[in-house]
């Protein structure tokens, strides 16, 4: 049995009806490596980023599976929020996705002004100007799961002009 | 108008419901039949969740039966029930009811409502389990959510077969022989798409069969709903004391009699529902002690912490339990 998991799918499609365990991995992670899916079936993935294009191949990927699967994504926090965003959206539920975080790079905040996600490295608390809007918004600590960011609102905006 | 002139005692389960009048009572088959109940005046009723069930008081009992219509905009309430010969004689007595009566009856009560987040429900009945899928079929009918439904009942004794194949039509797959539906049943939980919930209802080993198969082809509890109407009957359980720490009192609870039972009689007013372990309203904290977890609400982990206890069925593993009341 174990030596069938041994031998991943990796970019060939994934069999219509598949119910093992979806391993999606972004930028250099190796953190999936140590996942053991035991017995499992596993169909591997391999994406530099969260970007439209990766987020496509795995919605594909999650509308060919049935209900038993699972999904561990692997790599940065920004990237893996966004997949674990998409799977959710495709009907995936919390209990069924892992996420390895690698615990590095940035973190992406949503303005609630122009609705643009910005990446930073500035931590929770500090403040970012929005590459949309343009507006300095302060971080929150508040995540948003289906957005995959940090809710970000305009500094200061409780003081008078 | 006043409830206890029918009535001498309201059963706390319908307490603050609704005084309500038989309009129609049509037979489903040998052992089954349905009842409507509407406002004398003609009001329009609650509306309620799809899966609800409503609680209709009988002599001093009282019994919880689904309702079977969408819950839109009621203007009756209709509920199915079986006849049980040997049973506390609620359903007997729903049997001997007849037009123009009047009952009283709970409010509708939601513990078995579709996920919202679902794209697809999966809806699997035995026998009169297929009350509340009835309404969860007519619901998702009305908001366009795709629903298939597995009927399992004895050859020409399904009670509401026709209606079952008016709303659902192809959607419907019908067995009247467990192995047949045991077949069925495997291939359905291995085919499924992302994004399907799965209901059941029916006599408490064939629900048990349908999860048991479930989490063997790895759905997780998220997706597993359980409508638990044939609850086997808990023990009387062992005597104990309770000792209501803020309020500075100690009270017996007697074998055969609940904790909720007990602290109602002493003129404690805590929040219910089901009353039997189902709703999750009865809900305590405990300080000290182990409660014998009995209940269908609390997850293994709120039981292991033996923080909560739900007093309409949980009772106590030592001789004293300790509550914050």
């Amino acid at each position: 049995m174990r030596s069938s998991s041994m031998t991943p799918a990796e970019g060939s499609d994934l069999v219509a009806g598949f119910r093992g365990t979806i391993c999606a991995s972004f930028g250099t992670s190796a953190a999936h490596a140590e996942e053991d899916t035991g017995d499992r079936p596993r169909h591997e993935l391999r994406f530099d980023s969260a970007n439209p294009e990766s987020l496509a191949r795995l919605r594909t990927a999650l509308e060919q599976a049935c209900v038993g699967v699972r999904l561990v994504l692997a790599g940065p926090p920004a990237d893996i929020h966004a997949a674990a965003a998409t799977a959710a959206a495709s009907g995936l539920m919390e209990e069924e996705v892992t996420l390895l975080s690698d615990g590095t790079g940035p973190r992406v905040v949503f303005c609630a002004h122009c609705r643009t996600a910005t990446e930073t490295l500035q931590a929770i608390g500090s403040q970012v100007d929005c590459q949309g809007c343009a507006t300095t918004l302060a971080i929150s600590s508040h995540f948003s799961r289906r957005i995959a960011g940090y809710l970000g609102f305009k500094a200061n905006a409780e003081e008078a002009a | 108008m006043t409830v206890t002139a029918l009535h001498a005692t309201i059963h706390p389960a319908v307490a603050g419901g609704l005084h309500l009048e038989v309009t129609d009572i049509s037979v489903q088959t040998a052992s089954v039949t349905s009842i409507t109940f509407s406002d004398p005046s003609g009001a329009p009723l609650p509306c309620y969740v799809p899966g609800s069930h409503l609680v209709v008081q009988y002599g001093d009992g009282a019994n919880a039966y689904s309702l079977t219509g969408s819950g839109s905009a009621p203007s009756e309430y209709t509920i199915s029930v079986l006849r049980v010969e040997d049973g506390a004689g609620g359903s007997m007595a729903m049997h001997r009811l007849a037009i123009g009566e009047r009952v009283l009856v709970s409010r509708p009560r939601s513990a078995f409502a579709p996920a919202a987040t679902a794209t697809h429900h999966l809806l699997i009945a035995a026998g009169i389990g297929i009350t509340p899928m009835l309404s969860h079929s007519r619901a998702a009918a009305e908001w366009g959510v795709a629903t298939s439904l597995i009927y399992v009942h004895r050859p020409r004794e399904g009670p509401h077969v026709l209606d079952a194949r008016e709303v659902l039509g192809p959607a419907l797959t019908e067995f009247t022989d467990r192995v047949s539906f045991r077949k069925e049943l495997t291939e359905r939980l291995s085919n499924q798409r992302l994004g399907t919930h799965l209901y059941v209802c029916g006599p408490a080993a064939f629900m048990e069969t349908v999860l048991g198969q479930a989490r063997e082809l790895g759905w997780p509890k998220g997706r597993l709903h359980s409508e638990p109407f044939g609850a086997a009957e808990l023990d009387p359980g062992q005597p104990f004391t309770v000792n209501l720490a803020r309020s500075g009192i100690m009270l017996d609870v007697p074998a055969g009699v609940s904790l909720l039972e007990t602290l109602e009689k002493a003129g404690k007013s805590i929040p219910n529902m089901c009353r039997k372990g189902v709703c999750g309203e009865c809900a305590l904290p405990v300080r000290r002690g182990a409660p014998q977890h009995r209940d269908l609400y609390l997850s293994d982990q709120e039981k292991a912490a033996n923080t909560t206890i739900m007093c309409c069925v949980s009772r106590s593993l030592d001789h004293e339990m300790e509550l914050d009341l």
